[in-house]
């Protein structure tokens, strides 16, 4: 049971024990329903407006049982997990499921759930990928408007302009503090661990937001300055659509180096872009769609003109990072289509990287361990030699 | 399994079919000395339009797949592991990368040639691009495989994107060729392909020529038509023609221009099964199982499966890949202005369907072909195939009471093909269905309904 009186071990508990969370949501609000949202790019703000309880679904970290019966071996983890989840109840606590991303493999999950609990709806509008196509901002704009309408013809009730505004606010004013604490750390503070903004950043997806906010704002008035200390500065980049194991976080700190900035999907990259709050507000939630990318391009959208390497090499400048360490999660196609671009510019700016594949199964700690305290030595050498 | 008893009997008409591609491939081979510009693109056949608009084309799966069939397909995989393409990437897009990265080393000997420095054992000379078109429906790998390429020529090549919508099957009328999905997301397509046209103008400097669209569209619908009434005649038993004499049908249908030649290769085809029906001849000699192949081509191995699964008297007959791809409505073409048409089969792509209408088409050719059992491609690094396989067995059992069986293999990486698996496993499928077979027959000689 996490402490009562302590925020950041209440955000822990909900990011860790998200049906709990949604539990206690529920009673304290009865006949709304709760709606999981697969990652990476539905947006909450809709499905707020609507009146229900949006929850990014979770890699609830149980090993994979009969879902193995249900995806192939070499679907990756995440999605393994969401048809095992869908196999063994654990999905009956949401109401219906959306998804707007369309890698094959996510569809390939929510295919599953569709056919193991057809009792549970499940919406799937696509979103554009291909950012850079002359019609891309028009049909994004026509999906969110269709996410729009399928929200109203879900609960019986039309999502109003009032309401999504109310409700792109809310999440602004999260994101906004969430996001503070990012670029805090990565300017040199480390009030918080990557396991607890991690925790923080989990939460914020299950959570009301106005309530995650609230609480958040908590424990950041009840946090302590503490600088960097002399580890080797390292950034973590990728992990899409689901968070990296805890351990794994402990065991890169406990080897010799310190997190000071990250591009995770339960990380920097969750947090890194506001909706517009002013004209039309589905315009501006597909305005947001299309920034992120901008803001920190994804593997997973094909953009000419955002740099994935580009990024990460400014991001490393920007941070004072030493090295980079990849955690690409086994079987992940978009990152591994583009983690050959994003060492080709390291290798060019001359920044020290370490490729980790994670699998959802277990985690190889001591061989991670060697091959961090490596990369330590690596970059420890490049420090220049004080006098 | 006993290779000296090889009880396949292929289609001899194929052959006639090798020729035509080995023509293709020379023909672009040598398009640079021939002044025409090359386009390298994926996913759905578009290439009538590369076709009328004077181009030569490059279809990075069928490159990938035919250095697999050839197995020539090491150099351009290891260039690719080499710069950095972990080995459970889509074995299709490592192998056309790793040519990517092929072709920019030779462009240090100014050849502009993939492979001019391992030319022996790529046995391949495809010629760089100068642009790229990407058309991939179904499979979110496909569309970055091409984002990847552009990056990998460093960002200077122009490329076009279309998009295509996944027919999930939301709205209460959504199903096969039917409701407002499917009619708002081929007038989607539709319109990317008129916007393709201008990118193509664009690039050649030259007025599209529709009329030369129409023609080859036209060439092309009839020989859809011949290869749609050939594989209705599989459906007579024993089957005359196996899956493994359409997958060697692929390529034309896939790729080769619209003309005459086409047409009538099909016309062959279609006549020599026509034939092969009225003479009794079967593609499996003393055919005692038919079955039905899901997954996409494991082409490393098709002269192999083509054998094996005739050494057990299994006929493969029929299978997703081949009756649910490649033009397989022609009827949906207007010759005279057929981009509708073909935005609606790039829509069709076999991996582009929810699980509910995958399941329709399933079931639909188990019951058509009349069909013993399922053999299932576990394809190790196409998540877009294998993704509803799980679904779609358990339906063919529970509705259909069709068992099935999974193999483990790849499109063109023969690492991850594992042979005992398959062996062990077909041969436990075929003795339940001589189980099921023998209960039947004893409950028919005892009176009892059966089921």
């Amino acid at each position: 049971m996490p402490d009562a009186t302590d925020p950041l071990a209440r955000l822990a508990g909900v990011a860790r024990h998200t049906r709990g969370y949604i539990e206690g949501w529920r009673s304290a609000h009865p006949g709304q329903p709760v709606v999981g949202v697969l990652p990476m790019n539905f947006p909450r703000e809709i499905a707020y407006a609507a009146d229900t309880l949006p929850v990014v679904v979770q890699d609830d970290q149980q090993p994979v049982t009969e879902g193995r019966s249900l995806l192939a071996e070499f679907y990756c983890g995440y999605t393994r997990n969401l048809a095992d989840q869908a196999a063994t109840g654990r999905l009956n606590c949401y109401d219906a499921l959306f998804l707007a991303d369309h890698c094959i493999q996510l569809i390939g999950a929510a295919d599953v759930v569709r056919a193991v609990l057809p009792e549970i709806p499940v919406f799937f509008g696509m979103l554009i990928s291909s950012m850079s196509d002359t019609w891309a901002p028009g049909k994004i704009a026509e999906m969110m408007g269709e996410f729009r309408d399928d929200f109203g013809s879900f609960t019986g009730y039309p999502v109003t302009d009032e309401a999504l505004a109310s409700s792109i606010r809310a999440h602004n004013q999260d994101r906004q503090l969430i996001r503070r604490l990012f670029d805090e750390r990565s300017s040199g503070s480390t009030a918080f661990t990557p396991g607890q903004l991690q925790d923080i950043v989990a939460a914020s997806m299950v959570m009301d937001p106005a309530e995650h906010h609230a609480l958040l704002a908590e424990a950041v008035s009840a946090s302590r300055e503490a600088p960097r200390d002399d580890r080797v500065r390292v950034h973590l980049s990728a992990h899409l659509c689901h968070a990296p194991r805890r351990e794994l976080l402990d065991l890169i700190e406990d080897s010799g180096a310190i997190v000071v900035d990250d591009d995770l999907f339960h990380g920097r990259r969750y947090v890194s872009t506001d909706v517009d709050e002013t004209g039309d507000p589905i315009d501006a939630i597909a305005r947001w769609y299309a920034q992120r990318n901008a803001t920190i391009p994804c593997p997973t959208r094909v953009q000419h003109d955002a740099d994935w390497d580009t990024y990460l090499v400014g991001a490393v400048r920007s941070s004072g990072a030493e090295a980079v360490i990849h955690l690409l999660p086994k079987f992940c196609e978009p990152h591994m289509l583009y983690y050959p671009e994003l060492r080709k510019g390291l290798d060019a700016a001359g920044i020290p990287q370490l490729l980790l594949e994670t699998e959802h199964e277990g985690l190889p700690a001591e061989s991670f361990r060697t091959r961090v305290e490596a990369l330590v030595e690596r970059a420890r050498r490049k420090r220049p030699v004080s006098a | 399994m006993d290779a000296t008893q090889d009880r396949s009997n292929r289609l001899s008409v194929t052959r006639a079919g090798g020729g035509l591609i080995a023509d293709y491939w020379e023909r672009l081979f040598t398009a640079r000395e021939q002044g025409k510009q090359i386009v390298w693109y994926n996913g759905g056949a578009l290439n009538p339009f590369f076709q009328a608009a004077g181009l030569a084309w490059c279809h990075g799966e069928a490159f990938a797949a035919r250095l697999a069939a050839q197995r020539l397909e090491g150099p351009a995989q290891l260039a690719g592991a080499e710069y950095g393409y972990n080995a459970e990437l889509c074995s299709y897009a490592r192998t056309h990368l790793g040519c990517s990265v092929l072709t920019l080393q030779g462009e240090g000997e100014r050849s502009g040639v993939v492979g001019m420095n391992d030319s022996r054992e790529l046995a391949a000379r495809l010629p760089s691009p100068d642009f790229f078109v990407n058309n991939y429906a179904g499979c979110s790998t496909g569309q970055q495989w091409d984002g990847i390429s552009f990056r990998v020529f460093g960002k200077q090549l122009p490329i076009f994107n279309i998009s295509h919508p996944f027919l999930w099957g939301n709205k209460p009328d959504a199903g096969y060729l039917r409701g407002e999905e499917w009619e708002s997301a081929s007038r989607y397509v539709a319109g990317q392909l008129r916007d393709l046209i201008s990118f193509l103008e664009a690039q050649t400097g030259r007025p599209f020529d529709y009329d030369a669209l129409s023609e080859a569209m036209t060439y092309i619908k009839r020989a859809a038509e011949l290869r749609r009434e050939g594989l209705d005649l599989c459906k007579a038993k024993p089957a005359p023609a196996t899956f493994w004499d359409w997958i060697a049908c692929v390529a034309p249908i896939n790729f080769l221009p619209g003309d005459q030649a086409l047409v009538d290769y099909f016309a062959a085809v279609r006549d020599e099964i026509t034939e092969r029906v009225a003479a009794g001849v079967s593609g499996v000699r003393d055919e005692k199982y038919r079955l039905y192949f899901d997954g996409i081509m494991n082409w490393n191995k098709l002269g192999f499966l083509s054998r094996k699964f005739a050494e057990h008297g299994a006929a493969v007959l029929c299978g997703r890949y081949i009756h649910n791809a490649f033009w397989q409505e022609p009827q949906l073409i207007d010759t005279a202005d057929p981009i509708l048409g073909m935005a609606q089969h790039y829509l069709l792509c076999p991996t582009n369907h929810g699980t509910k209408t995958l399941d329709y088409l399933t079931l639909r050719d188990c019951r058509e072909y009349d069909v013993d059992g399922i053999v299932f491609h576990s394809t190790r690094t196409c998540r877009a195939f294998t993704g509803p396989q799980r679904l779609l067995a358990k339906s063919a059992q529970d509705k259909l009471g069709v068992p099935s069986i999974f193999f483990e293999g790849d499109v063109a990486d023969a690492s991850f093909y594992k042979e005992e698996i398959l062996e062990s496993r077909l041969v436990a499928m075929l003795e339940a269905i001589d189980v099921r077979r023998a209960r039947g027959s004893q409950l028919a000689a005892a009176g009892a309904p059966v089921s």
